[in-house]
């Protein structure tokens, strides 16, 4: 075992052209940006990643496809909505999960599907971008931002949350409470064993790894996946304003940028396309604890 | 260089299976004949991902795939040779190309969401097209003979040697739960060959089917077959819980024959 691949840690002789753990290709170098986020290397078409006895192939570069081949009793399970084709000895069955009436709110699935080999099974999302597959070793967990879940392995149990992530505002009588980062928060843990968890990312993925106290500001809707460790809090910055623009922005807090600020210690991903979250620009009356800035 | 030693160097193309001269590209599909066979494990082949600025010939024509993400195909009518499209996919085109409108039995297609009319460019000049996603354009050379479904609003353009009809997907399940519409845009070949062109939305796979093997797909994936695929739609039931009953719907495709699927759909919802 000589190689230890940079992007997930995975153990391997090397010999390969991508990482058995994660895809990745093992013969590029490794690209941070001057700023520190690593780019993560696109997995090769065909790139072909081990998992137990069953195994994955990405398929594509535009819009890619994860084409399991189930050995026989490994299951995965998935949001119905990533199937794209399947064999028919393949077994879909339902799997529940708690708390159907909320994750309805939040425009989450209610139930997830659970394939059962032997058989081939594959999946794709409906946008273009990247399949990330993250290795989980026995005990390791992840909290994952909605909506960006593919599919896991068994092995690895699924939960979810509420994050500390909101705000709320008024206008008038009116008000109205914003989650930048969604209502729920996805977290997997390999409790059963080593596993793997697969996301899509639209747009390009970068991951940095933060030292402790350490933190970034992010787009709240830009961040992918962050390890258990790294903390999580909203950050308000107001651009300096000067002579009547001053006074005629002062009274609705105009020139706000609202930010998600990472800090470690941990590992934190990223994705270059996300959602613009509207933030109304009325008057903050309450919030989870936030830091703010004043340009 | 004698015709016996051509017929020696040339190069089958894996996509269209027709024989090229040239190394680099098929000249018939644009492939690159230069890169690997992209096979996957469980049988897809993958679309050639075209180079930018491939040139393909046609009649008398040429065709030429330009851009990546959302690709162009910049058609150079020669004269008197005709393509025809559905006029939403037009990007530009020059003065002097005259267009005409194709009889399609109109308000049936309308009602149903399909395009009214065809329209047909007629050479000389230059006229190009685009769908507004980003994809892979899939070029189908057609041989005499041939019959190829595709999904509705798939298909980017055709040369006039091709026939074109659309047929109706039957069976109420189809309808209700099948995800591809009611119907499928039909091109047959008689004695003349011709050039099909799709937009496949993210990548494009193909594979061939036995006689009698079926595969399951996302009703949203299926992309194009041939006509001698039998498309159904297959409900699939999830196990009992607590809301046990639930079932989802796929399409079910019978060989023999060739299918295409993509792999950025807009998700059938439907039946769950």
């Amino acid at each position: 075992m000589s190689y230890v691949c940079p992007f997930c840690s995975t153990a391997s002789a090397g010999d390969a052209t991508s990482c058995p753990g994660c895809g990745a290709p093992v013969d590029i170098t490794r690209k941070p940006s001057a700023s520190g986020w690593i780019e993560l290397p696109r997995a090769a078409d065909m790139a072909r990643i081990q998992c137990g006895r069953s195994s994955l192939q990405i398929e594509g570069t535009l819009v890619p496809v994860a084409d399991f081949t189930l050995a026989e009793g490994d299951s995965v399970y998935f949001a119905h909505h990533e199937l794209l084709w399947k064999e028919s000895r393949v077994h879909l069955e339902r799997m529940g999960l708690r708390g159907a009436w909320k994750r309805m709110l939040a425009g989450l699935p209610v139930h997830m599907l659970t394939a059962t080999g032997p058989g081939r099974i594959a999946f794709s999302r409906d946008a273009p971008g990247e399949l990330l597959a993250i290795p989980l070793q026995h005990g390791a967990a992840v909290e994952v931002r909605e909506h960006v879940f593919m599919l896991a392995t068994s092995s690895v149990t699924y939960d979810y949350f509420s994050p500390p992530i909101w705000y709320r505002t008024r206008e008038g009588d009116e008000t109205e409470t914003h989650f930048p980062l969604g209502y729920l928060m996805d977290r997997f843990t390999a409790t059963g064993g080593p596993g793997m968890l697969m996301v899509h990312a639209h747009g390009n993925a970068f991951v940095r790894n933060l030292a402790p106290g350490e933190s970034v500001l992010i787009k709240a809707a830009a961040l992918l996946y962050k390890d258990v460790s790294v903390g999580m809090n909203l950050h308000f910055e107001y651009a300096q304003r000067k002579g009547f623009v001053s006074w005629l922005t002062s009274a609705w807090n105009l020139q706000r940028y609202l930010w998600l600020r990472l800090t470690g210690p941990g590992r934190v991903a990223m994705q270059s396309a996300y959602g613009h979250h509207h933030d109304p620009e009325r008057a903050v009356i309450d919030s989870t604890p936030a830091t703010e800035r004043y340009w | 260089m004698t015709g016996a030693m051509d017929a020696y160097s040339r190069i089958v193309c894996q996509w269209c299976g027709n024989q090229s001269a040239n190394p680099a590209q098929c000249g018939f599909c644009g492939a690159p004949l230069d890169v690997k066979n992209m096979v996957t494990e469980s049988g897809w082949r993958e679309a050639p991902r075209l180079r930018d600025m491939t040139q393909i010939q046609f009649d008398q024509s040429t065709c030429q795939v330009e851009g990546e993400v959302v690709p162009v195909v910049e058609i150079a009518l020669a004269p008197g040779n005709e393509v025809y499209f559905e006029h939403h996919v037009m990007l530009w085109k020059q003065d002097a190309v005259p267009v005409r409108l194709m009889p399609t039995q109109g308000p049936k297609r309308s009602f149903f969401n399909l395009p009214h009319l065809i329209t047909a460019a007629t050479g000389p000049g230059r006229i190009a097209f685009s769908r507004d996603a980003s994809g892979e354009i899939v070029v189908l050379p057609l041989h005499p003979g041939m019959e190829l479904d595709v999904r509705e609003h798939a298909f980017l353009l055709a040369s006039s040697r091709i026939t074109y009809s659309y047929v109706r997907i039957k069976g109420l399940a189809n309808i209700l739960h099948g995800g591809n519409g009611m119907w499928l845009d039909r091109f047959v070949t008689t004695d003349a060959p011709g050039l099909l062109v799709l937009h496949g939305y993210g990548n494009v796979f193909e594979r061939t089917l036995a006689a009698g093997e079926s595969i399951q797909v996302e009703p949203g994936a299926m992309l194009f077959k041939d006509a001698s695929v039998t498309l159904e739609t297959e409900k699939i039931k999830l196990s009992s819980g607590l809301l046990g009953g639930t079932s989802m719907y796929l399409a079910k495709l019978t060989g023999p024959g060739r299918i295409g699927i993509q792999s950025m759909y807009h998700h059938h919802a439907g039946g769950e």
